[in-house]
């Protein structure tokens, strides 16, 4: 089960609430981004086991941050999340390198650990 | 007092060039007679055709430069040994009192106006330029052409004066020989090819008046570039050069007069366009038969157009007049409350005012017309741009109330709702299942209004067509469509404009909103074409048909928002289904 979480989203309600999640999951919150740049800094600093990554940040959107970190080498479990449905997204979801999309409305510890789960 | 002036002068040059000959045939100061004769001749000519072009036409300005031509010949230019005509001679010695025979023999610093005057000598040459640019108009019409005069009327003169004052003057003899020739030769030919551009890009009547000049000119070039080479290798010019020489040189100011009197146009055309005019003639067919009589094919007709606040094209494009002292000249057509149009021709046809307002008198009823179908060709093309922008605007304002969606009410629910699912899983812990229970009652409605929320969002400005484009975007509608729905892709991966985008992605949500709802049918297919320059959307449904524009606000609607992007929309609708079908340009 991977340990340290790194989470991004330019709100910084919604990190609280996700750092709450993560934290009673287990995980230990190692850092927080409020944009891609931040967080393609903070992953490579912190090299987390998993990333929260918000699709619509002010900078680069989520989807090329999740590629760009994806190919630097062996890359930590990146979760997508937006408030926006799958579908706004099509294909590019798939072919970012992330494990997995979830909408922020189903932002759960069952439909987490469902991705995270070896 | 221009008149008598004129009159005086009239009278007042033959005797001076009458008296010149006399003093000539006296013996006067010119020792070389074949010399003499090369000045005195050409210059009598240009004097006397210089008096008979500003007798007919006394407001321009050619008839006066020939005569300055010729008035610089008769003075002439000095060597250092001679003169070339017996005026020079005789200014010379009067300027001198006497005490100097020639420039060669004595210290021309002491004699500064004789030195003064002798720098003249060669001004005749940069006065022929000026008269080859200035030709017919009499005016020199471009900037660099006048700065170019101004020039070289201050450095030859003034080269010319260097010269004779120069302590060390023998040693520079060949100097200003060479020089003398250089100007002569080089005004001669620059002046040569200047007007043979001008004859190459005018218009017929800029043609006709320089075709004689042309034809004069070409010999004196052919002439004076072997007399300039024999007097640069200090040899004597042969008799038969020297008599071709002056035969030529005399015959060009026959060519300037030549040319003025066939700068004259007659109005006999006028008749025929009047006839034609009478019989009826459409917009477009008005340039042809001004451009006709005027003998300019490069004539324009640009019309005023109250709301642009310009002159316009036939199109309703802007178009500029051109500016002063230009190749081209515009006369302005007033009417009652305004201009009305303007004709902008050749500026050779400056010298035919009679004709142009003669022309534009005739066509006056026609061009009014015309502009009028051009004010409302340009009021057509500023609604259309219009509808345009409030098209552009209203899918802008969309995409703004999306995201503020998005932003805002979707992150404050979603930020509550994890909150909550927090407090739930507290409660749980502390088995507290009655606030639990609660809790997880709001958790539920919660969902339910982010999803509403979501598809209001989505309704008003899908982000996958901003995020992946138009075929994503369809594809996305295909895979919540309750019908199954076919996306045929013919356009690859290449974007169009955002607002091309849009106003497709709406044709196709409402047609398959409509085939959903109304056709009945199994199954609908979307299909996405590149031409050369448009764009084709077919939505087609194997449902009941009965669809029409006029039926309902929709297709209304469809229609409206695909004529403000400059396309059509049609619609075919029978028992075997319905499509609707949109072309939209989109640029090569």
């Amino acid at each position: 089960m991977p340990r340290d979480a790194v989470i991004v989203d330019d709100h910084s309600g919604f990190r609280d609430q996700a750092r709450k999640l993560f934290e009673r999951m287990g995980f230990r919150v190692v850092g927080e981004a409020a944009t891609g740049s931040e967080a393609l800094g903070e992953v490579r600093r912190l090299r987390p086991d998993v990333v929260l990554l918000d699709i619509q940040l002010p900078d680069i959107d989520g989807i090329s941050v999740a590629a760009s970190i994806a190919a630097e080498g062996p890359s930590p479990a990146i979760v997508l999340v937006s408030a926006r449905d799958p579908l706004d997204y099509g294909s590019r979801l798939t072919s970012c390198g992330a494990v997995g999309f979830i909408a922020k409305a189903d932002l759960t510890a069952d439909s987490l650990m469902a991705l995270l789960r070896p | 007092m221009t008149t008598l002036l004129r009159r005086a002068t009239q009278a007042g040059v033959p005797l001076a060039v009458a008296l010149v000959w006399i003093a000539d045939w006296a013996g006067g100061w010119a020792p070389d007679l074949a010399e003499t004769l090369g000045y005195i001749v050409p210059g009598s000519a240009f004097v006397i055709a210089g008096l008979v072009a500003w007798s007919l036409r006394p407001r321009n300005r050619v008839g006066r430069l020939m005569m300055a031509v010729g008035a610089g010949m008769l003075v002439g230019g000095a060597s250092l040994q001679k003169f070339t005509t017996p005026v020079e001679g005789a200014i010379f010695h009067a300027l001198t009192a006497g005490q100097c025979v020639s420039p060669g023999t004595c210290r021309m610093l002491d004699f500064p106006s004789a030195a003064l005057f002798l720098s003249f000598g060669q001004i005749w040459a940069v006065l022929l330029l000026h008269l080859l640019l200035a030709f017919p108009e009499g005016r020199v019409r471009v900037r660099p052409g006048r700065m170019l005069l101004v020039a070289l009327y201050i450095l030859v003169p003034l080269a010319r004066f260097v010269w004779l004052v120069a302590p060390l003057r023998p040693v520079s003899t060949a100097y200003a020989v060479v020089t003398g020739e250089t100007v002569y030769l080089a005004c001669l030919v620059f002046g040569s090819v200047l007007i043979l551009r001008r004859w190459a890009v005018g218009g017929y009547a800029r043609r006709r008046s320089l075709s004689p000049v042309l034809w004069s000119l070409a010999p004196v070039v052919l002439a004076f570039v072997p007399w300039t080479a024999v007097t640069l290798s200090q040899a004597q010019v042969g008799p038969t050069l020297r008599g071709f020489g002056l035969l030529f040189l005399t015959a060009l100011p026959v060519g300037f007069v030549v040319g003025m009197l066939r700068s004259g146009l007659d109005l006999v055309p006028i008749g025929s366009l009047v006839v034609k005019l009478s019989r009826g003639l459409l917009p477009e067919q008005l340039r042809p038969a001004l451009a006709e009589v005027l003998h300019d094919p490069s004539l324009e007709v640009a019309y005023w157009v109250p709301t642009m606040n310009s002159f316009a094209d036939l199109e309703g494009q802007a178009l500029e007049l051109p500016p002063p002292d230009s190749e081209r000249a515009a006369s302005i057509l007033d009417g009652e409350t305004g201009p009305v149009a303007a004709l902008v021709y050749d500026s050779s046809l400056l010298l035919e005012p009679d004709l142009v307002d003669a022309a534009a008198a005739a066509a006056r009823m026609a061009l009014e017309n015309a502009r009028l179908q051009v004010q409302l060709r340009a009021q057509l093309e500023e609604v259309r741009q219009s509808r345009a922008r409030l098209v552009e605007a209203g899918q802008q304002e969309r995409q703004r109330v999306e995201r503020d969606l998005h932003d805002g009410a979707q992150q404050q629910l979603v930020t509550l709702l994890l909150s909550l699912q927090h407090t739930k899983a507290e409660a749980n812990r502390r088995s507290d299942l009655d606030t639990a229970a609660l809790l997880d009652s709001n958790i539920a409605s919660l969902k339910q209004a982010l999803s509403e929320l979501r598809e209001l969002a989505r309704g008003i400005y899908p982000s996958i067509l901003t995020e992946a484009g138009l075929v994503p975007a369809l594809r996305s509608l295909a895979e919540r469509s309750p019908i199954p729905l076919e996306v045929s892709d013919g356009i690859g991966e290449r974007r169009l404009t955002a607002q091309l985008e849009a106003t497709l992605y709406f044709v196709a949500t409402e047609a398959i909103t409509n085939a959903v709802k109304h056709s009945e049918g199994r199954r609908i297919c979307v299909s996405l074409v590149r031409n050369h320059e448009t764009v084709v959307l077919d939505v087609s449904d194997d449902g009941q048909g009965g669809a029409a524009v006029g039926v309902g606000t929709g297709l209304r609607g469809l229609a409206d928002r695909v004529a403000a992007a400059g396309g059509r929309l049609r619609v075919e609708s029978d028992r075997r289904g319905t499509t609707i079908h949109c072309e939209i340009p989109c640029g090569s």
